[in-house]
C-alpha cells in the first residue's frame, strides 16, 4: 500500500464496530445515494437526521441488504459484505442480519402470533434455540421494555408504543451487535413515542451500539453520541451532537435545522 | 311422498360430497404448486402456469366433464365416471384455489417479508411461519364461498352418469312424475350442505378474527 502526505489512513485501515465505506446506490441513471461513509466504535450512538428524501432510510436498509447497494462496503461486527457486481453469498448476508437488529417505522410485529410468540419464533428458527431458552430470554426482555405481562397477547391488542417496545425486544432476543432504528417514533403521537425514546435510552445506556433515523431532535441530541445529517442522497455533515444541533458547519444543515427547531 | 322422494335423492349426499371434497382436496394442492410456479423467476414456468390457470378457467366446466369422460376414451384412457367428474373438478379448482392463493399473498405486506429478512428468517420458514398461515387467514372466505360455487357445479357430474344429488332427482322425476318436488328436495339438499359450509368457515373465520383482531 502507497501511503500519501500527512496522516491520512487509508480506509480499509480502519476498525470500529461499524465501518461502512463508500457506500452507494442507483437504480438506473438516478442516485440515491452516494458515497456514505461511517465509522462507529462499539456502544457508540448516531442519529442520521435530514429532510425527507435525504436518503436516510435507504441508508439503514442497505445497511442490512433490506436494499441492495450498488457501491461500497460494509462491516459491521465481524460481519464484511462488498456492494456491486454480483450479490453477496448467503453466508454473509446471513451474518450481516445476524449482527443487525432492526427496528421499523410501522413496528412490524407478526399478527397472527402472540408477543411471546413474536419474540421466540426467530430465537428458534435463527439461533436454534429451545422453547424454554426462548422464552426465558423472551421474558427477561419483556420485563425490561416494561411489558411483563403481555405476553399472551396478540399485537393487535396493544397500543402503538408497546407494540414498537415488543418490536425492540423481538429484535434484542437475537443478540445483535449493532441496533438500526428506522424513525422508530414517527408513527406514534409524541406522548406515546417518550415510552419508546425512554427504551432507547436505557438501551444507549446500557452500552448497545445504535444507529438511529430520526425527527426526534432532543433525543438526537441528548442520547446519540454525535449526529450525522444526510441530504440529497449524501452526507451534508457529521460530529458531535452538540456541536452539529448548535454550530452547525453546513449551510443545507442550517437551513433544515431552523425549519425543524422554530416551529 | 316426500319422504319417500327425499329418501331416495339423498342416497346422491355422499357422491356429491365426495366429488366436490375430493376435487377441493386436489385441486387445492395442485393449486399450491401452481401459485409456487406462478411466482417463480423462470419466465418458462411462470408462462406456463399462468396460461394453465387462463385457459382451464374459460372453458366451461360440463366441456371438461365431457372433454374427460367422452373424448380421452379414444386415447386409450377409460376413467369411470366418478373419476372423471373428479379429475375434471379438479383441474377447474386447481386454476381458481391457485387464484384465491394468490390474492391471499398479495394481502400480506411487504413490510411482513422485511420484518422476517432483518430477523435473519430463512424464506422458507418466512413463507411457513410468517406468510402462510396470514394469507391462509385473508384466503378462507374466498376458499369456503368457491367450495359452494364447486359443490353447485358437481350436479353437472350427473350429465356423465354420476349418481349424486341431481342425478336422483332426475331419476325421481321421471319414475314419479313429481318434477317440481324432486328438484325443489335436490335444491333444499344443496341449500342445507352450503349453509353447514357457510357455518364453518364463518365460525373458523370469526375465531381467527378475535384472536388477531385484524379487519
Amino acid at each position: 500500500m502507497v501511503f500519501s502526505f500527512g496522516t491520512r489512513t487509508p480506509p480499509t485501515a480502519l476498525t470500529g464496530e461499524v465501518v461502512v465505506s463508500g457506500l452507494g446506490k442507483s437504480y438506473g441513471a438516478s442516485r440515491v445515494l452516494s458515497d456514505v461513509n461511517l465509522t462507529m466504535n462499539e456502544g457508540e450512538v448516531v442519529s442520521i437526521i435530514g429532510p425527507s428524501g435525504a436518503g436516510k432510510s435507504t441508508f439503514l436498509r442497505c445497511l442490512n441488504y433490506l436494499e441492495t447497494p450498488t457501491e461500497g462496503t460494509i462491516e459491521i461486527g465481524g460481519a464484511r459484505v462488498v456492494a456491486g457486481g454480483k450479490r453477496p453469498d448467503k453466508a454473509s448476508l446471513d451474518h450481516l442480519r445476524r449482527v443487525t437488529g432492526m427496528v421499523f417505522q410501522s413496528f412490524n410485529l407478526f399478527p397472527h402470533l402472540t408477543v411471546m410468540e413474536n419474540i421466540t419464533l426467530p430465537q428458534r428458527k435463527v439461533l436454534g434455540a429451545s422453547k424454554e431458552e426462548a422464552q426465558e430470554v423472551a421474558n427477561k426482555l419483556l420485563k425490561r421494555v416494561g411489558l411483563p405481562d403481555k405476553a399472551e397477547q396478540y399485537p393487535a391488542r396493544l397500543s402503538g408504543g408497546q407494540q414498537q417496545r415488543i418490536a425492540i425486544a423481538r429484535a434484542l432476543a437475537l443478540s445483535p451487535k449493532v441496533m438500526l432504528f428506522d424513525e422508530p417514533t414517527s408513527a406514534l403521537d409524541p406522548e406515546i413515542g417518550l415510552e419508546v425514546l425512554a427504551v432507547m435510552r436505557d438501551l444507549a445506556d446500557e452500552g448497545m451500539t445504535m444507529i438511529v433515523v430520526t425527527h426526534e431532535m432532543h433525543f438526537a441530541r441528548d442520547v446519540s453520541d454525535r449526529i450525522m445529517v444526510m441530504g440529497n442522497g449524501g452526507v451534508l455533515e457529521i460530529g458531535p451532537s452538540e456541536q452539529v444541533m448548535s454550530q452547525p458547519q453546513n449551510e443545507r444543515t442550517r437551513q433544515f435545522l431552523k425549519a425543524v427547531l422554530d416551529r | 311422498m316426500i319422504a319417500q322422494l327425499l329418501l331416495t335423492i339423498a342416497q346422491g349426499v355422499g357422491l356429491t360430497l365426495y366429488v366436490t371434497g375430493a376435487s377441493l382436496l386436489f385441486g387445492g394442492a395442485i393449486g399450491l404448486v401452481l401459485v409456487a410456479a406462478v411466482r417463480s423467476r423462470i419466465p418458462v414456468i411462470s408462462g406456463i402456469a399462468t396460461l394453465y390457470i387462463n385457459v382451464v378457467r374459460v372453458v366451461p366446466p360440463i366441456t371438461w366433464l365431457f372433454l374427460i369422460y367422452f373424448g380421452l376414451p379414444q386415447y386409450a384412457l377409460r376413467l369411470s365416471a366418478i373419476q372423471a367428474a373428479i379429475v375434471g373438478f379438479s383441474l377447474i379448482a386447481s386454476a381458481f384455489m391457485a387464484e384465491i392463493y394468490r390474492s391471499g399473498l398479495l394481502s400480506i405486506p411487504d413490510a411482513q417479508r422485511e420484518a422476517a429478512h432483518a430477523l435473519g428468517l430463512s424464506p422458507v420458514a418466512t413463507v411457513g411461519h410468517i406468510i402462510t398461515p396470514q394469507a391462509f387467514r385473508v384466503a378462507l372466505p374466498a376458499v369456503a364461498s368457491y367450495a359452494i360455487g364447486l359443490l353447485k357445479d358437481s350436479a353437472l357430474a350427473s350429465t356423465i352418469g354420476v349418481r349424486e344429488i341431481t342425478y336422483y332427482a332426475q331419476q325421481s322425476a321421471r319414475q314419479t312424475h313429481e318434477g317440481l318436488l324432486s328438484f325443489i328436495i335436490a335444491g333444499v339438499l344443496y341449500i342445507v350442505i352450503s349453509l353447514v359450509v357457510a357455518v364453518i368457515s364463518r365460525r373458523v373465520d370469526l375465531r381467527l378474527r378475535r384472536k388477531i383482531g385484524v379487519a
